[in-house]
C-alpha cells in the first residue's frame, strides 16, 4: 500500500529517473556529463520560459495557444527594428512591449468578452503569426540586420575555470525567470488568488476577488513571457524568421501537464513544470544522441507525455 | 414487485466503513424514509442500489428471490428511478427531450425521430402526476427547481417495457419551494397509491412524519432504528440520527438589539428586483420568504454588487454603499454565504486554508503583497475552532470532508473579518441536524457581537425561530415587512399565497 502511495505520488519523478538511468546505461561516456546537461540546459532554456509562464494561466484553468507564434513575432518586431539600425534595448524593450499588448489582447478577449480561451488564443495565434510575416515580409532577417552583440548573448555564460565549464545566459535566465514565477505564483497573494479562480471561478468572484482583471493580468505575463523566449531564440541562432517559434506551445503545455501529474490535486506547479521541461529536454537530448529517428522521437515524445498523464489520472481516480 | 430487501449490506471505502450490516425490508404502496446525519451512510446505501457504487457484501431479494444483479442498466430494467438532489437536466433542452433522455426515442418508419410521439407521451406522463402547468416543449432553463425536479419523476412515467417499481427521493425537497413540495407530496402519494416502492430521504422531520410510512435510521453506517412512522415521535428520531438528546427546536436568543443602523435599504431597484426598503439594526436578523425564484437571490446580488441599484439608496453604517462588485462588499465588512455550497462557495480541491483565506488576502499580506502564511495558519486556526470544525489539518482538502463541515468551512471564511453584516442564503441546506445546530449558535454569539444578520431560508421553520422581522417577497418585489416577532407560521403562509394570488 505504502509502495503504491509513493508510485501515485512519484510517478513522473520515477520514471524521470528510469529515463536518465535508461541513458546512461545506453550513452555512458556522454550522457551523463555535466557539459551535456548543461547544454540540455541551454537547449530547454526557451521551452523552459514558455511553459513556466504559461503555468500562470494554467493555474486559473485557462491555456494560451498563441505563445508560440508570440514568440516568432517578438523575435521578428525585435530584429526589424535592428536592421533599421536602432540600438538593441530599443529592440527588446518593443519586442517585450508587444507581448505584453499581444498577452492583454488574449486577456481582454478571454476575460471582459468571455471567448473560451481555446478559441481566443486560437485566433490571436493566427493573428501573431500573421503579423509576423507581415512585418518581416515573410524572409528570415539575418546576417549583419542581427548586432552581435545580441547574438553573443546567446554565446556566452559564467565560466567556471576549475571545472572548465561554461554556464550559459539562457540557462541563468531561464532559472531567474523560475524564481520570478515561482515567486509570484507561491509567495504574492496574486498567485494565491490566481489559485483561487482556478479552484472555483465563481466562488471567487462572489468571495470578492477581481477575477477579470486577474486573468487580464496573469495573460499579460504570459505574452511577456512567450517574447521573452523569442528573443532568447533569435539570439541563439543569430537570426529571425516568422516561424522559429511554432514548435513551442504544444511542448510548453506537454510540460505544464507532465508537472500536473506530480501535484497533489492535479493543480500546476511551477517547479512541477519545471521537471516536465527537463523530462522532454533529456529525452529529446538522449535520443538525438542515440541517433533515434526524428520522427520516431515525436512519437515516442507523445506517448511518453500520454502515459504519465493517464497513468496519473488513472491513480488519482481510484483515490 | 411486492418486496424489495437487501440484506448485510456491507461498504467500505479503503479503512472507512460507509455501511456495515445493513438491512432494509421495503414494501410496494409504502413510502419509506431514510434518515441519518450526513455522513452516516444514506447516500451510500442509495449509489449502491443504483449500481454506482459496488458493495463488499449484498444480498439482493426481490419478493424473496434472490437477485445478482450489480449493473445500472440492469436495474433499470427492473424498474427503478433515482430522483437526486443534484438534478441532472440538460437546461439547453426542451422538457420533452429532457424526459426522453433514459428512454429510445419514439421513430417514425424506424428512422426519423417521431417528435409528435415525444410530445403526446411526455405531456401525458405530466398529466398522470396531476401537472398540468407544464409545457414540454419548453426549454429546461426557463423552469424552476421544483418544476425540473417534477419533469424528472414524470419521466420514469414514460411508458416503455417496464413499469416503475422503485422511486428513490435524495432531499428532493431541498431546493423546493413549500407549495411546491405540497405538489410534489400529492405527486408521491399517487405514486405509492399505485403500488410502487418509495424510498425517500430528507433532512427535513416535518414532511418525514407527514408522508412517510416507515423510518429507518442509519447513524456511522450502521441501522439503528427500522419503525413504522406513527409509532415514532421527532425526539425519537433525532435521537437515534445523533445518538443524544438534542433538541430540532432553536436556541434562544440571548442577545439585545442595539439601536445602531448598520444598513438602511431605501427604495432600491435592480435590473432584478423593485421595490426593497429594510433597515437593520446592530444585532438583529433579518429573514427573508417567499415563494421559490421571487428574487430572493437577487437582494444578495444587490447587497453584494453583482447587480448594480438602478435606483434607490443604501447606507451602510451611515455612509453611502454602491457596491460594483463583491470585493466592495467584503473590503465594507459584509460577509456572505452563497446558496450552492459547491458552486459558489468552495475551492473543492483546495484546502481549508486557502478557502478560509479567499476573501481576506487583502489583509493577509505584507507589503500589499507578499503572502503572509504565519497570518493565514492563525486565521484559518481560529475560526476553524469557532465553528467547531471536524478537519485533520488546514492543508487538507475540502473535498474531503462532510456537507456540515464544508459548511463550516463557508462560514469560518465568512466570520473571519468580523463582519459588520453577514448575508446567509440557505445556510442550512443539505446539513445535518447536529450541524445545523451549531449554525443557529453561531448565527446567535454573533447577533450578541452586534452584526446585522440577513437570512433567506425555504425552512420556514428556520426563518420563524431566527429572524426579528421578515420581508416577504413577491414576484421580484417587496411585498412586506413583519415586523412582529410573534406572527405565527400560518400568518407568514397566508402572506405567501396571499401575495400568489394578487
Amino acid at each position: 500500500m505504502k509502495i503504491l502511495n509513493l508510485i501515485k505520488k512519484y510517478g513522473t519523478l520515477i520514471g524521470f529517473i528510469g529515463i536518465i538511468i535508461f541513458f546512461t546505461f545506453n550513452l555512458p561516456s556522454t550522457f551523463l556529463t555535466a557539459k551535456n546537461f548543461i547544454n540540455i540546459s541551454q537547449q530547454i532554456s526557451m521551452l523552459a520560459v514558455v511553459a513556466f509562464t504559461m503555468t500562470v494561466v494554467m493555474v486559473m484553468n485557462d491555456f494560451d495557444l498563441s505563445v508560440g507564434s508570440m514568440a516568432s513575432l517578438a523575435g521578428i518586431v525585435a530584429a526589424v527594428l535592428f536592421s533599421m539600425g536602432y540600438p538593441i534595448w530599443i529592440g527588446i524593450l518593443a519586442a517585450l512591449f508587444v507581448g505584453v499588448i499581444g498577452g492583454l489582447f488574449n486577456g481582454f478577449l478571454v476575460s471582459i468578452i468571455g471567448i473560451l480561451p481555446f478559441v481566443a488564443t486560437l485566433g490571436t495565434l493566427t493573428m501573431f503569426s500573421g503579423f509576423a510575416f507581415l512585418i518581416s515580409g515573410g524572409r528570415t532577417i539575418f546576417g549583419r540586420d542581427i548586432p552581435s552583440e545580441f547574438s553573443s548573448f546567446a554565446r556566452s555564460g559564467i565560466e567556471i575555470s576549475s571545472l572548465d565549464l561554461k554556464i550559459p545566459f539562457l540557462s541563468i535566465l531561464a532559472l531567474l525567470i523560475l524564481f520570478i514565477v515561482w515567486f509570484i505564483l507561491e509567495q504574492t497573494t496574486y498567485g494565491r488568488r490566481l489559485y483561487a479562480i482556478g479552484g472555483n471561478t465563481e466562488a471567487s468572484f462572489l468571495a470578492g476577488i477581481k477575477v477579470k482583471q486577474l486573468r487580464l493580468s496573469a495573460f499579460a505575463l504570459t505574452g511577456v513571457g512567450a517574447a521573452i523566449a523569442g528573443l532568447m531564440y533569435s539570439s541563439r541562432v543569430a537570426s529571425s524568421n516568422p516561424t522559429q517559434g511554432s514548435g513551442l506551445m504544444l511542448e510548453a503545455i506537454a510540460a505544464v501537464f507532465l508537472g500536473m501529474t506530480m501535484s497533489e490535486e492535479g493543480e500546476p506547479r511551477v517547479l512541477y513544470t519545471l521537471l516536465g521541461v527537463l523530462i522532454l529536454g533529456v529525452l529529446d537530448n538522449g535520443l538525438t544522441q542515440m541517433n533515434v529517428d526524428s520522427y520516431i522521437r515525436e512519437v515516442l515524445v507523445g506517448f511518453i507525455v500520454i502515459l504519465a498523464v493517464a497513468f496519473s489520472s488513472i491513480t488519482k481516480k481510484r483515490n | 414487485m411486492k418486496k424489495l430487501e437487501l440484506l448485510n449490506l456491507t461498504k467500505s471505502f479503503s479503512s472507512f466503513k460507509a455501511l456495515s450490516n445493513v438491512s432494509i425490508e421495503l414494501l410496494s404502496g409504502e413510502t419509506h424514509a431514510l434518515m441519518g446525519e450526513n455522513g452516516a451512510g444514506k447516500t451510500t446505501l442509495i449509489k449502491v442500489l443504483a449500481g454506482i457504487l459496488k458493495p463488499d457484501q449484498m444480498i439482493m431479494k426481490i419478493d424473496n428471490n434472490i437477485q445478482n444483479i450489480y449493473s445500472s442498466i440492469q436495474l433499470k430494467n427492473l424498474g427503478f428511478n433515482f430522483i437526486h438532489q443534484e438534478l441532472n437536466i440538460v437546461s439547453y433542452l426542451s422538457v420533452a427531450e429532457n424526459m426522453f433522455l433514459n428512454h429510445p426515442y419514439p421513430k417514425k418508419y424506424k428512422t426519423i425521430i417521431d417528435w409528435n410521439k415525444i410530445y403526446k407521451l411526455s405531456s401525458n406522463a405530466l398529466e398522470e402526476l396531476g401537472v398540468m402547468h407544464i409545457d414540454v416543449k419548453k426549454k429546461c432553463t426557463k423552469l424552476s427547481t421544483g418544476d425540473q425536479m417534477l419533469v424528472k419523476i414524470a419521466s420514469c412515467l414514460i411508458k416503455t417495457d417496464t413499469t416503475p417499481t422503485l422511486y428513490v427521493f435524495d432531499e428532493p425537497t431541498a431546493a423546493l419551494t413549500l407549495q411546491e413540495s405540497e405538489k410534489l407530496f400529492k405527486v408521491i402519494n399517487n405514486l405509492k397509491k399505485k403500488g410502487a416502492i418509495i424510498l425517500y430521504v430528507s433532512h427535513r422531520m416535518n414532511e418525514i412524519l407527514e408522508i412517510s410510512d416507515k423510518v429507518t435510521v442509519l447513524r456511522d453506517g450502521i441501522k439503528v432504528l427500522t419503525d413504522k412512522t406513527s409509532e415514532l415521535s421527532k425526539e425519537k428520531i433525532i435521537r437515534s440520527m445523533v445518538g443524544k438528546d438534542l433538541s430540532d427546536n432553536f436556541p434562544e436568543r440571548t442577545g439585545n438589539i442595539n439601536e445602531n443602523i448598520v444598513i438602511d435599504v431605501n427604495n432600491v431597484h435592480t435590473k432584478n428586483i423593485k421595490n426593497i426598503s429594510f433597515k437593520i439594526k446592530a444585532g438583529e436578523v433579518l429573514g427573508i420568504a417567499g415563494l421559490s425564484n421571487s428574487g430572493q437571490r437577487e437582494i444578495f446580488k444587490m447587497l453584494m454588487g453583482v447587480d448594480n441599484i438602478a435606483k434607490g439608496k443604501i447606507s451602510f453604517m451611515d455612509q453611502k454603499y454602491e457596491p460594483t462588485s463583491p470585493s466592495d462588499a467584503w473590503k465594507k465588512l459584509i460577509s456572505f454565504v452563497p446558496r450552492e455550497r459547491r458552486t459558489e462557495a468552495l475551492m473543492l480541491k483546495m484546502s481549508v486554508k486557502s478557502n478560509t483565506a479567499t476573501p481576506h488576502y487583502s489583509k493577509l499580506s505584507k507589503f500589499f503583497f507578499l503572502a503572509n502564511k504565519k497570518q493565514e495558519n492563525l486565521i484559518t486556526n481560529n475560526y476553524s475552532k469557532k465553528v467547531q470544525l471536524k478537519y485533520n489539518n488546514i492543508n487538507q482538502s475540502i473535498y474531503q470532508l462532510s456537507g456540515g463541515n464544508q459548511q463550516k468551512v463557508v462560514f469560518s471564511r465568512a466570520l473571519a473579518s468580523n463582519p459588520k453584516l453577514l448575508l446567509l442564503d440557505e445556510p442550512t441546506r443539505g446539513v445535518d441536524v447536529g450541524a445545523k445546530l451549531d449554525i443557529y449558535n453561531l448565527i446567535i454569539q454573533l447577533t450578541k457581537n452586534g452584526c446585522g444578520i440577513v437570512l433567506n431560508s425555504s425552512d420556514l421553520s428556520e426563518i420563524m425561530g431566527m429572524c426579528d422581522k421578515i420581508l416577504i417577497l413577491k414576484d421580484h418585489e417587496q411585498y412586506k415587512i413583519l415586523e412582529n416577532f410573534k406572527i405565527n407560521s400560518q400568518d407568514v403562509l397566508a402572506n405567501f399565497y396571499e401575495s400568489k394570488k394578487q
